[in-house]
């Protein structure tokens, strides 16, 4: 009789710890959060990207909050990643589906090459005009953000090619100041 | 987010650059202060700027806008209420129902609390004022005016162009902090181009001395900076791009003799045109089938209508033809090149169908190769001019940019086809400098010209009609004899 007694008293005392605790955590809870929830979690940045418009003519700018990854590589794989989700807002998306960034280099004379997943190739389908979007939004959105970046070479699957559609030419670095 | 990028030129730069941070408090010093930081940040196309608000009588700027418009990352720390602004080598920190910022090892103290609402911290304008102006921190400006809080462009400003005429010659002088990041970009007369990084903060001439060799100058913000386009006199000669001799300006002279100046892009003389021979490059074949639009292969479609075409300029141009391929085969663009190079041709059309991303999307488009400038050609002030263009005199023409030789008549070639093709209906046209893969190494005018859009089914219903591809390939023919004849 006297050990259920400790057993009763035992569980009391437990549920009391329990009670007093989330009781405890419900005052020092914070209020309401005074920036947007995902800038909680780590540093984010507001980025530009460039996506087509939505009638296909030309590009439009829309900002958008990005984790701040530290490394080069990091920041572009998430730049190209944010490209080929698409846009949140009017507009088209600009990249293939299923492109990635597989490698960035970017050597002393500011000579980055991209590295993209073969998917940017395979998944290519259009004109001169959406060619000139897709290879339009990737660079305005590069040099937006990497400014260290002087001109942009754009490879696929670790080897260069020619043309995306074949209406212009990829096999030379390009000029972001030719793509404004 | 409220954000508003300035656009629009402004109407005059405002004078007095800058003025001491008065102390708030007065009426006096808050207009002194409104004024100053007006002019610290002047106004104008491309200076980043965002819309501020004011709550219970302060004037704010929303967190998350002020990160934008510093290029800053942010750190919410949720426990003391901390949000860090980290940009370059500077950091701010703001704390919830406090006045004092922390900018890297030192604190400012604002008139007002830094506070919290709707989900976001507000910071009080006067934050433009107390940031350091050693140390390379961002200049910021606060227009109670225009109701917006500016950020002096990274690149700087470009003022008012000058337009100054003496003996024959006009001389466009360009203010500019960055004068050696300013280049020529197009050297048509028709479309002379000048581009500069940093914002535009000037006002652009009312009117031009009669006898200017500059007829029209207009300006446009495009991403890193700004270009300057004008229209210069068929009398001019040739230009000169230098640096002023107080470097903080580059001079355009434009000069009716031609001396040793650099040469616009080549033009032909006024009239007609030749049209005996025509080169016809049907994109795609092979394996490259080009789009693909319910069943419709683009490589098909643009060989169709290159036959068709040729035998529109056989009957009513009475020229020589030849086509880059006349069946279904692969080609390299350097053999694509070859064959329209052999006959020496007059023109060269590389014919392509498009596709959109918007299944609404009709019409197509013209690229012809930029009339553009290789190599660096700003020159240092006080070097004689004989000798500051001796590498102009030597250019040599990568046989890759064969085309940009011809890039004045390709642009017209563009425009009379382009307008011919909306004229027959198949617009709506626009004409892009751009080189195309199908003139590298063409030694000709030319022009890559996307005929239509077969993702929308209207378009593609016409195109392949019975007489679809015959009334295409007349429009093209109107098009080509219209640049004949002198786009008259």
């Amino acid at each position: 009789m006297r050990r259920l007694g400790l057993i009763a008293l035992g569980l009391v005392l437990i549920a009391l710890a329990l009670f007093a605790r989330q009781g405890f955590q419900h005052e020092n809870q914070p209020g309401p959060l005074p920036v947007a929830p995902e800038s909680t979690a780590t540093s984010v940045r507001s980025v530009p990207l460039w996506f087509a418009s939505a009638d296909g003519d030309s590009l439009v700018l829309e900002p958008r909050d990005l984790a701040e990854p530290s490394g080069l590589h990091p920041r572009l794989a998430a730049l190209v990643a944010a490209l080929e989700q698409g846009p949140r807002g009017d507009g088209a998306r600009t990249l293939p589906q299923g492109t990635s960034l597989q490698h960035a280099y970017l050597d002393e004379t500011g000579l980055l090459t991209l590295d993209l997943s073969p998917a940017f190739r395979q998944g290519f389908q259009g004109g001169a005009r959406v060619e000139e979007l897709v290879v339009g939004s990737l660079v305005r959105t590069v040099s937006a953000n990497v400014p260290e970046a002087k001109r942009i070479r754009i490879v696929c699957g670790g080897a260069a090619f020619t043309s995306l559609g074949g209406h212009f030419p990829l096999d030379r670095p390009l000029d972001p100041d030719d793509w404004p | 987010m409220n954000r508003a990028l300035a656009a629009g030129v402004a109407a005059m730069l405002l004078a007095g650059a800058r003025t001491g941070a008065a102390p708030p408090g007065s009426t006096a010093a808050s207009a002194a202060s409104v004024a100053a930081d007006s002019a610290r940040v002047p106004a104008g196309l491309g200076v980043p700027a965002v819309a501020t608000v004011r709550v219970d009588g302060v004037d704010v700027v929303p967190a998350n806008d002020l990160a934008w418009l510093l290029g800053a990352a942010r750190s919410w720390n949720a426990d003391v209420r901390k949000l860090v602004l980290t940009f370059g080598a500077h950091r701010l920190t703001f704390t919830d129902g406090n006045p004092f910022v922390i900018a890297d090892d030192r604190t400012l103290e604002l008139d007002h609390q830094v506070f919290s609402r709707a989900g976001e911290l507000q910071v009080p304008v006067e934050l433009a004022r107390a940031l350091p102006e050693d140390g390379g921190w961002p200049r910021l400006g606060y227009d109670a005016r225009a109701g917006e809080l500016r950020a002096a462009p990274a690149d700087g400003y470009v003022g008012s162009p000058r337009v100054l005429v003496r003996a024959g010659t006009t001389e466009l002088v360009i203010p500019t902090e960055h004068p050696e990041l300013a280049r020529v970009v197009g050297r048509g007369r028709s479309r002379f181009r000048m581009r500069f990084r940093g914002a535009f903060s000037g006002a652009l001439p009312d009117s031009l001395p009669a006898d200017a060799l500059v007829h029209d100058v207009s300006v446009r913000a495009t991403p890193g900076g700004l270009t300057f386009e004008l229209a210069v006199d068929a009398a001019a000669a040739g230009w000169r791009w230098e640096l002023s001799p107080s470097r903080d300006a580059v001079t355009l002279t434009l000069d009716r003799a031609a001396g040793a100046l650099q040469p616009f892009a080549p033009e032909p003389p006024p009239g007609a045109r030749p049209l005996r021979t025509v080169v016809l490059d049907p994109g795609h074949g092979g394996v490259d089938t080009g789009v693909q639009s319910d069943g419709v292969l683009e490589k098909t479609l643009t060989l169709d209508l290159a036959k068709a075409l040729a035998d529109e300029l056989r009957r009513r141009a009475g020229a020589h033809v030849t086509l880059t391929r006349t069946d279904d085969r692969d080609m390299s663009q350097l053999g694509r090149s070859e064959v329209a190079n052999a006959p020496k041709p007059d023109v060269v059309v590389s014919l392509h169908f498009g596709m959109s991303l918007d299944p609404r999307a009709r019409g197509g488009a013209a690229w012809c190769a930029p009339a553009s400038v290789s190599g660096a050609v700003l020159d240092p002030p006080g070097v004689p001019a004989d000798r500051a263009h001796a590498p102009a005199l030597l250019e040599l023409l990568p046989w890759r940019d064969a085309a940009t030789a011809h890039a004045v008549e390709g642009r017209a070639l563009a425009e009379d086809l382009t307008a011919v093709l909306e004229h027959d209906g198949f617009g709506p046209m626009s004409v892009r400098e751009r080189m195309p893969l199908a003139l590298l190494g063409v030694t000709a005018p030319g022009v890559l010209l996307e005929c239509g859009t077969l993702s929308n089914k209207e378009e593609r219903a016409r195109i392949l009609a019975p007489n679809g591809i015959h009334r295409l390939a007349a429009a093209i023919a109107t098009g080509l004899i219209l640049w004949q004849h002198g786009g008259e």
